[in-house]
């Protein structure tokens, strides 16, 4: 006797399976979209360890904006590549502000995905360090207020090492092979190098300028000389010990000395690349009242001072030193530190890129990418 | 089975028209998900598809009973294989499309189809070393597994007696853990100033692996062996089941009985247990090989800028250069070459010893 | 049972060692992510022993973003399982029950997913969003999930329901059950630990799933993504607790199911 097969059992398998799954997702995809906010709201997502941990409760305390902090930013072309299809499309993203570094700064900028601040709400701003004001792709200050500046270096655990470093060459040393890291950042990697070979990276513009420093950063890779090139997870192998010495930012680096003395930083006697990372207001985000409230904020001294204090990076806020000072302690101690405020002969030291052109750009960025083995 | 359904696996009309519907929604799905037909015509389509799904339910109520029973199992398929066809193969022309088009300028978001060639002499010129890394290190890994994984489902199918399950159970439960968490695990393992590298300094075998080219200047960590090593640590379940469900199926006395007639052990093994798991290594070879070829965790978390592999690459070029024309010509010929070794091997085991 | 040599013996013990070997390898990483969840870390690296400590058991969820990360990845793993086992288990059926034309091209499609790198899943199915500009996030993600589970949970659940007698509906049918009665009644409870087993593993790989949902996420975080993404900075010992109790349960989970199963298994067919 055959199965008989009637209609209520033909229907339900084919339907109630089809429905039920083809529909399901679509209704959950409302639950997971949150609102805009509403003009009191703040949605600030910047870089990991990059802030104290008292500052956000503090300032939604005292501003009465609701704000949200995260630290998903890891990396510049990562970020670019997550949010491209959404702006590009003309669409916002979720994100009110971000702080990328100087050069994605200038290409959101260039792009047309920063909107002008609200700059007459932000008096505050006259506290910015002059050395930072007025880029080449922001002449008029209207698009970005820098959130920290800092130096690349090299960092080095002494206990691996057996030595004191001071040359952009140690990084080149046979004795450590494979112990070397550099980063993925290429401007900081390839600006010492390009340093070491007693060149001036604010000179340099197109690729052929550069190209000898690739070529030696690309023996170096293939004799095995470089362990890894990381991003921020540099101070992970440099803490254990499978790092002998690395490219790094003056910042991580101080902190992690904090828990492993080992653990040391310095500028090169050739010279070390300055940067800074920047905040812009991002395309789309109605919330410029809460932004402007934010931005106001971190540029009081005793605020700045307070993140300082805490991510030891160089605080691009005027009055910081006599703040830091104030604190006491351990705060005041960076007070001194040269590493977070320099004297004019460190200053001197200090090179930064210039702007190159979406050409140029391309070709360095390939050059490095084939280099860093991706 | 009674006759009645033997009847059914004729190719009778209602099961034409229940086949032909059906892949012409396959077809309907992946021309909407790949964009063949916009606008007005992506409705005809889409309406096109409603209609037919309508009228073959109205052909099942109409037909008799047989029609019912040659469709009813088409009409069991359709929901999951639309959802297959519209997010696995629509996806594989999209990603053909791409490879095959060019961005204009560097933020150009939007490339556009060019026929350009250009990307796969690219993919396959540039990214050489990778591909070849990448098989060699997959299939490295594929005989490692064996080595390992085989003594251990042999143990666990002739040894296990009632245990059986609960051993199983101990070599799948530990990749419930994240694999994220298993590889970084692994990386504070294989430490410079971890237990395995201070034991090997300890034995003095340091010389002898350097030598192997398994260390490499005192470090096992950010090396082909550690990457390798954790390829096959993360893909050896997939190994061991397949196995022992193949040992699983041998009778122990047909070893007995080749034993009985006074062959030596090891060549019952070799003659008898060893040809009949042959199906169980051929499986999970392929379910090691093809993912660990993919893979660009393990090469990310262990390895050093000259052991990348493909999928980190295809990874770069997607997710951070954003050259997505060029990283599709890459997956292109990395799924072309795989579903090369998937269809022959199907042609020589047949897909029903898979699962 | 035939007598064996001494050699013999030997070389059985042989095997029982390199077996037990092998037991350990895979459980050292295990091992180690357990134990370090009990590390008191100076720094922010969780490497080296420090100090024993139940602080990050008694406070598994400081990591707010970790946490939330997590939740991401259980409301995923909830949505895609539920609707992949509907449409995967409705193909097994098919395929186990009746025999058609194209039975044989299905199961091929079907093992396509399961056989292709995750690389490549993942960045055609990104490239399919791009090009028809729907935007990355939950709905994404969900889609992702439940396109290669629908494969897994097909492939694995008609494994289990190979050996199944479809003669015991026609003889329900033959005492006047409804063929729905009879398959409610009678298949479905049979066929039920099979299913439930496949939606299990199906959602332990959800949750776990990297590749394909890096490529399909957007700016939305997951567990495996948090991590990955985190773990570059600071690698805190309550990822090791995280991981350890989603190991704890879903172990228990798969206890549980196959207990409950044999023991309704005993109860239905009698044996």
């Amino acid at each position: 006797m055959a199965a008989k097969l009637n209609r209520r059992q033909f229907l339900i398998r084919s339907g109630m399976a089809g429905a039920g799954a083809l529909s399901l997702p679509a209704l959950l995809a409302a639950c997971g979209g949150d609102d805009g906010g509403g003009g009191n709201s703040l949605f600030f997502e910047n870089w990991p360890e990059y802030i104290d941990s008292e500052t956000v409760a503090l300032f939604a305390k005292a501003s009465g904006v609701k704000f949200k902090y995260t630290d998903a930013y890891n990396d510049n072309n990562e970020y670019f590549a997550k949010v491209q299809p959404l702006l590009a499309k003309g669409e916002k993203i979720k994100a009110d502000v971000i702080a990328p570094t100087f050069w994605m700064a200038s290409r959101f900028v260039q792009l047309g995905w920063a909107q002008k601040l609200p700059v007459n709400k932000i008096p505050n701003m006259a506290n910015l360090r002059d050395d930072l004001k007025g880029q080449p792709w922001d002449k008029d200050q209207e698009y970005n207020l820098p959130w920290q500046t800092g130096v690349a270096g090299i960092a080095y655990n002494v206990k691996e090492t057996g030595r004191e470093l001071g040359s952009v060459e140690d990084l080149f040393d046979p004795a450590f092979k494979g112990k070397i890291g550099m980063l993925t950042e290429m401007r900081d990697t390839m600006g010492l190098v390009l340093m070491g070979l007693g060149k001036n990276i604010s000179q340099i513009s197109t690729f052929d300028d550069a190209v000898e420093a690739f070529d030696k950063v690309e023996k170096a890779k293939n004799d095995g000389q470089i362990r890894a090139f990381t991003g921020n997870e540099y101070l992970k192998p440099l803490s254990a010990g499978d790092f002998a010495a690395c490219v790094g930012w003056s910042g991580d680096v101080l902190q992690l000395g904090k828990d492993n003395p080992n653990v040391k930083f310095i500028i090169p006697e050739e010279g070390g690349t300055s940067w800074f990372d920047t905040m812009i207001w991002v395309t789309g985000s109605e919330n410029g009242d809460a932004v402007a409230k934010w931005m106001d904020y971190c540029y009081d001294p005793v605020n700045a001072a307070r993140i300082t204090a805490s991510v030891q990076y160089m605080s691009p806020v005027k009055g910081v030193q006599e703040e830091l000072v104030k604190l006491g302690g351990e705060a005041a101690a960076l007070a001194d530190n040269p590493l977070l405020f320099p004297d004019e002969a460190t200053v001197a030291r200090l090179q930064s890129w210039g702007a190159l052109s979406e050409e140029e750009e391309a070709k360095f960025d390939e050059a490095f990418a084939a280099i860093t083995g991706a | 089975m009674n006759a009645t359904a033997r009847l059914a696996t004729v190719a009778s009309r209602p099961e034409r028209v229940g086949l032909g519907v059906m892949l012409a929604l396959s077809i309907g799905a992946i021309a909407l998900g790949a964009g063949w037909v916009e606008g007005p015509s992506a409705a005809v389509v889409a309406g096109a598809m409603l209609a037919s799904v309508v009228g073959l339910v109205l052909v099942a109520f109409v037909g008799g009973l047989e029609t019912r029973r040659a469709l009813a199992p088409y009409g069991l398929l359709k929901p999951g294989i639309l959802w297959l066809s519209l997010f696995f193969l629509a996806p594989l022309w999209s990603m053909v499309v791409m490879s095959l088009s060019s961005k204009e300028s560097r933020f150009d978001f939007f490339p556009s189809f060019t026929w350009e060639w250009g990307n796969y002499r690219t993919a396959l010129t540039d990214f050489r070393p990778q591909f070849l890394r990448s098989f060699g290190y997959a299939a490295v890994a594929t005989v490692l597994t064996i080595l390992v994984g085989f003594p251990l489902a042999y143990v666990i199918a002739f040894r296990g007696g009632k245990y059986r399950n609960v051993l199983l159970g101990l070599v799948v439960v530990p990749f419930f853990t994240s694999y994220l968490i298993r590889t970084l695990a692994w990386g504070n393992i294989l430490a410079d100033e971890g237990p395995v590298v201070s034991f090997i300094d300890s034995l003095g075998l340091t010389g002898v692996l350097e030598s192997l080219n398994i260390m490499d200047n005192g470090k096992l960590l950010n090396t082909p062996a550690a990457v390798i090593g954790g390829l096959t640590y993360n893909f050896l379940p997939f190994m061991v089941l397949p196995i022992y469900v193949s040992l699983e199926k041998i009778d122990p006395r047909l070893v007995d009985a080749a034993m009985d007639l006074y062959s030596s052990a090891s060549a019952a093994f070799r003659k008898i247990v060893v040809p009949l798991a042959l199906p169980g290594i051929f499986a999970g070879s392929l379910l090691v090989f093809i993912p660990a070829a993919g893979d660009f965790v393990n090469a990310q978390f262990l390895g050093n800028p000259q052991t990348t592999m493909i999928g980190n690459s295809i990874q770069d070029q997607f997710l951070r250069q954003l050259n997505y024309p060029v990283a599709s010509a890459m997956s292109f010929v990395l799924m072309f070459i795989i579903t090369i070794a998937v269809l022959v091997y199907t042609k020589f085991m047949g897909t029903e010893d898979l699962a | 049972m035939t007598a064996f040599s001494r050699r013999q013996r030997i070389g059985q013990r042989v095997v029982n060692a390199v077996a037990g070997l092998g037991l350990f390898y895979i459980f050292l990483p295990i091992l180690v992510i357990v134990i370090f969840s009990f590390n008191a870390p100076k720094g922010k690296y969780n490497i080296k022993w420090q100090g024993f400590t139940l602080d990050n058991w008694a406070n598994p969820f400081t990591e707010s973003a970790l946490t939330s990360a997590l939740w991401v990845s259980l409301r995923i793993a909830l949505i895609s399982t539920f609707c992949a086992t509907i449409l995967g288990s409705l193909i097994a059926l098919a395929l186990s029950r009746y025999k058609f034309k194209g039975s044989g091209g299905i199961n091929l499609f079907l093992v396509l997913p399961l056989t292709s790198p995750e690389v490549v899943l993942g960045s055609s199915l990104a490239t399919l969003f791009l090009n028809r500009g729907v935007n990355f996030g939950y709905v994404t993600v969900i889609i992702a999930h439940i396109m290669f589970q629908i494969s897994f949970v097909a492939v694995t659940v008609r494994a289990r329901i190979r050996g199944f007698d479809w003669t015991l509906e026609q003889a329900a049918m033959d005492l006047g059950a409804t063929p729905s009665r009879a398959f409610w009644k009678i298949t479905f409870p049979l066929i039920l630990p099979g299913i439930l087993a496949a939606a299990l593993l199906s959602f332990a790989l959800s949750i776990d799933d990297f590749i394909i949902t890096f490529f399909n996420a957007g700016s939305l975080v997951t567990f495996p993504l948090q991590i990955f993404g985190a773990s570059r900075v600071k690698i805190p010992p309550q990822i090791n607790v995280l991981a350890t109790m989603l190991l704890v349960a879903s172990v228990s989970l798969m206890v549980a199911g196959t207990v409950l199963g044999n023991r309704r298994q005993r109860k239905l067919t009698g044996n």
